[in-house]
């Protein structure tokens, strides 16, 4: 395949984050590497000692495990829905972030269930699920679910990288170990580029956005029926589904805020990467704020206001015990996004990065909030009184994995952007045939 | 444009810094170096001429009442001057430490027959010692039947037991029936005995009993204040036949042994679906990697 002039140009530019690792990505990759090391001891003490070196008993069976789950699987649907949305529509300035997007999704995704695995005991028979699962089960929707997206996400991963992997193998003066380059060779299935290649590339690429999206939209729904098909307080609720989606994409849309904030100071794409892709990002978080804000309010209202016993009792224990991490999760996660987009000179890098902070540890909170306190106070009296049974307090091992998980993503990252430009050099180099194709949404980007 | 330095950062950053304050905060550990720990103590006087002494060992926090387990607790009578140790329990999970005694073993009486019950804690670690005692005259409840015209009663005595070992009526003292329920008993009438000692309660009729319609009745005097609780019981077969029904349409119970067909008809079409397009997309795949191949001349 030929290499166009600026397409040369920009695997220039990006060849050294994928041929060399700096002192200061070493010593990151190590630093990633201990913590997950301390969360493998915390998982061997787990497995040897069993649950009880976890939070969890009778009453509070869920902990830490299943945020950081929901958590996870949320910054994958996120990912998804955004990256999928981002090439239906062909808008333009998605071109330097969509690939972020796309790791988001599938490296979330990869973590996400790994908690479940963590939550349940005798993993010696998970093989049960299979061979006894019941279709009735919310818990097997979520597994039948859950691997299909992880199908659906790895297709269209490499749909998208397919011509960046193509760029790399003919890219000469690429100083790859002869493995890579062989690697390069065989996932590129030869695409050069025809007009063919091309035609099919674009017509699997955008049936899969297309199914990425749904099928993230089925799967976070499924996992909110987890909760809501239950008659638990706080959870039995018929906006859990659209609530718990749109939880999802917000939180995601902060964490894929700050992965492009970490990246552009990283790999200094500070021409790629600039002010105006941040706050298109922070117009989508703002208007997810706002959906967010209401599904939460309707939520809270609806209970309060039918008084029934254990919903009244479940809103006493969020305003006392949980006081300050509702307030956070619910109130200052919602104001702090739309203040810094809404008033035009908060709209800097910065700020938007801190607001997305804010955002993605607001929404960890606001999960906590959905399990543990409900948790905390079940239909019947509790029938032993132990402090530990009654209220929940994570331990060093779950915090410890919890730990490992995120350094576990943030290494899959660093890694997934040495194998693949992180970003999408391709569609970069091609931009005025690209405004020409016939997308399913063809948009102005002056949209934004 | 102007980045502004605003202060809402460094006021939010104090909210989440005091946030995690609050919830390390917590997790710290209750430092109170000794507790005084309280007993519930209850007396229940059985138709068998058996009484059950059972004490509660717990403590008062914040956050609600907690049991203590694994703690001895000794039962002491005392009549008169006598005062003997009748016992030791050591407390469940529940805090509950229970013994049965029989009145056939001599416990000590005083003068009008009464015995005065104590469980006693012994100070032990961080817990303070701790007492209760409650006095009570042995007494005894049986229960009977008959049937008079079609219509059948339930037919209570009881008596007492006095100091030199005789026994009299216990007569002007209400007494509730009782019939066992799933949880607690279901009273079902209250009646006061005559002054024989003696009472009469017509059975309702409409009780239902276990699968051939037997059914336990419980007499019981409640919280008096010469007695205590005391509990006699008979079982007859007066109740309505238990009848099991099975749910017309199982749906999703555990035991249900096929999901629902609209359950399974949706799901098949959903991946159905979804893995259709996955087929589509891995098929494109395949045709660039042969289109990628030199013809053939």
């Amino acid at each position: 395949m030929e290499q166009s002039a600026s397409k040369e140009a920009l695997l220039q530019k990006f060849a050294p984050q994928i041929e060399k690792t700096s002192f200061l990505a070493s010593i990151w990759i190590i630093f990633l590497l201990c913590i997950i090391g301390v969360g493998v001891y915390a998982f061997i003490c787990q497995v040897t000692q069993g649950h009880i070196v976890t939070g969890m008993r009778d009453n509070v069976v869920w902990g830490i495990y299943i945020v950081n789950f929901i958590f996870f699987m949320g910054m994958s649907y996120a990912g998804a829905i955004i990256s999928g949305a981002l090439h239906l529509f062909r808008t333009e300035w998605r071109k330097p972030i969509i690939r972020m997007a796309e790791y988001l999704a599938i490296i979330s995704l990869l973590i996400g269930p790994g908690y479940i695995l963590l939550c349940i005991g005798r993993l010696d028979r998970l093989y049960y699920l299979a061979l006894f699962g019941r279709i009735q089960s919310p818990i097997t929707w979520d597994v039948i679910a859950i691997s299909t997206d992880i199908f659906g996400c790895l297709i269209f991963l490499y749909l998208s990288i397919l011509r960046d992997i193509a760029n790399l193998r003919d890219f000469k003066e690429l100083k790859v170990p002869q493995w890579r380059k062989k690697l390069y060779s065989f996932l590129s299935l030869g695409y050069t580029g025809t007009p063919e290649q091309e035609k099919r590339l674009r017509r699997a690429t955008d049936i899969m956005a297309a199914m990425v999206i749904a099928i993230a939209i089925i799967v976070y729904s499924v996992l909110a029926w987890i909760f809501s098909v239950t008659l638990q307080p706080g959870w039995h609720s018929t906006i859990f589904g659209p609530y718990f989606v749109i939880a999802a994409v917000y939180s995601g849309t902060g964490v894929l805020i700050l992965t492009m904030y970490v990246f552009r100071k990283a790999y200094h794409l500070e021409h790629f990467v600039t002010r105006k892709h941040f706050v298109a990002m922070g117009v989508v978080m703002v208007v997810l704020a706002a959906l967010f804000g209401y599904f939460t309010f309707s939520d809270y209202l609806t209970k309060w206001y039918g008084s029934e016993k254990n919903d009244e009792s479940l809103i006493k224990i969020l305003f006392s015990q949980y006081y300050w991490s509702f307030i956070f999760s619910n109130y200052i996660g919602v104001l702090v996004p739309l203040l810094v987009v809404g008033i035009p000179k908060l709209r800097t890098i910065p700020n938007i990065t801190f607001s997305a902070l804010i955002v993605v540890v607001a929404l960890w909170f606001n999960r906590y909030l959905i399990v543990i306190p409900t948790l905390e106070s079940p239909y019947l009296p509790i029938q032993d009184s132990r402090p530990e049974y009654l209220l929940y307090s994570g331990t060093w091992v779950e915090y410890a994995l919890m730990a490992a998980g995120v350094a576990l993503f943030c290494l899959l990252f660093t890694l997934a952007s040495k194998f693949v430009p992180v970003i999408n050099v391709s569609e970069m180099s091609d931009a005025p045939r690209d405004q020409r194709e016939e997308g399913l949404f063809n948009t102005e980007e002056s949209l934004l | 444009m102007k980045t502004i330095k605003s202060p809402i950062f460094i006021i939010l950053l104090t909210v989440l810094l005091t946030n995690i304050t609050i919830l390390d905060a917590q997790e710290k550990k209750d430092t109170v170096t000794s507790i005084v720990p309280t007993i519930s103590f209850s007396y229940l006087n059985l138709s068998n001429d058996s009484i059950v002494l059972t004490a509660n060992l717990f403590v008062k926090k914040d956050q609600g009442v907690f049991a203590i387990q694994n703690a001895v607790i000794e039962f002491i009578a005392k009549g008169g001057n006598e005062s003997k140790k009748i016992g030791q329990a050591i407390t469940d999970d529940e805090g509950n430490a229970i013994i049965k005694v029989y009145a056939k073993t001599g416990l000590p009486l005083d003068k009008e027959g009464k015995s005065i019950f104590t469980a006693k804690f012994s100070t032990k670690g961080k817990y303070l010692s701790a007492s209760e005692s409650i006095s009570a005259k042995q007494a005894k409840l049986s229960v009977n039947f008959s049937k008079v015209d079609s219509v059948r009663y339930i037919l209570v005595t009881a008596t007492q037991v006095d100091s030199k070992g005789m026994i009299k009526p216990i007569g002007k003292i209400p007494v509730t029936i009782n019939v066992p329920r799933l949880f607690t008993p279901l009273k079902i009438g209250e009646i006061t005995l005559e002054e024989d000692g003696t009472g009469k309660f017509e059975y309702p009729g409409n009780i239902v009993g276990d699968s051939v319609g037997n059914i336990i009745v419980i007499a019981k005097i409640e919280e008096n204040d010469l007695f205590g609780n005391v509990q006699g019981q008979s079982s007859i077969s007066w109740g309505i036949p238990k009848q099991y029904y099975l749910a017309e349409m199982p749906t999703r119970e555990l035991w249900t042994p096929i999901a629902p067909l609209w359950m399974i008809v949706t799901l098949i079409t959903m991946l159905t679906g979804v893995w259709a397009h996955y087929i589509y997309a891995i098929i494109q795949l395949v045709f660039i990697k042969r289109s990628s191949r030199p013809k053939k001349l």
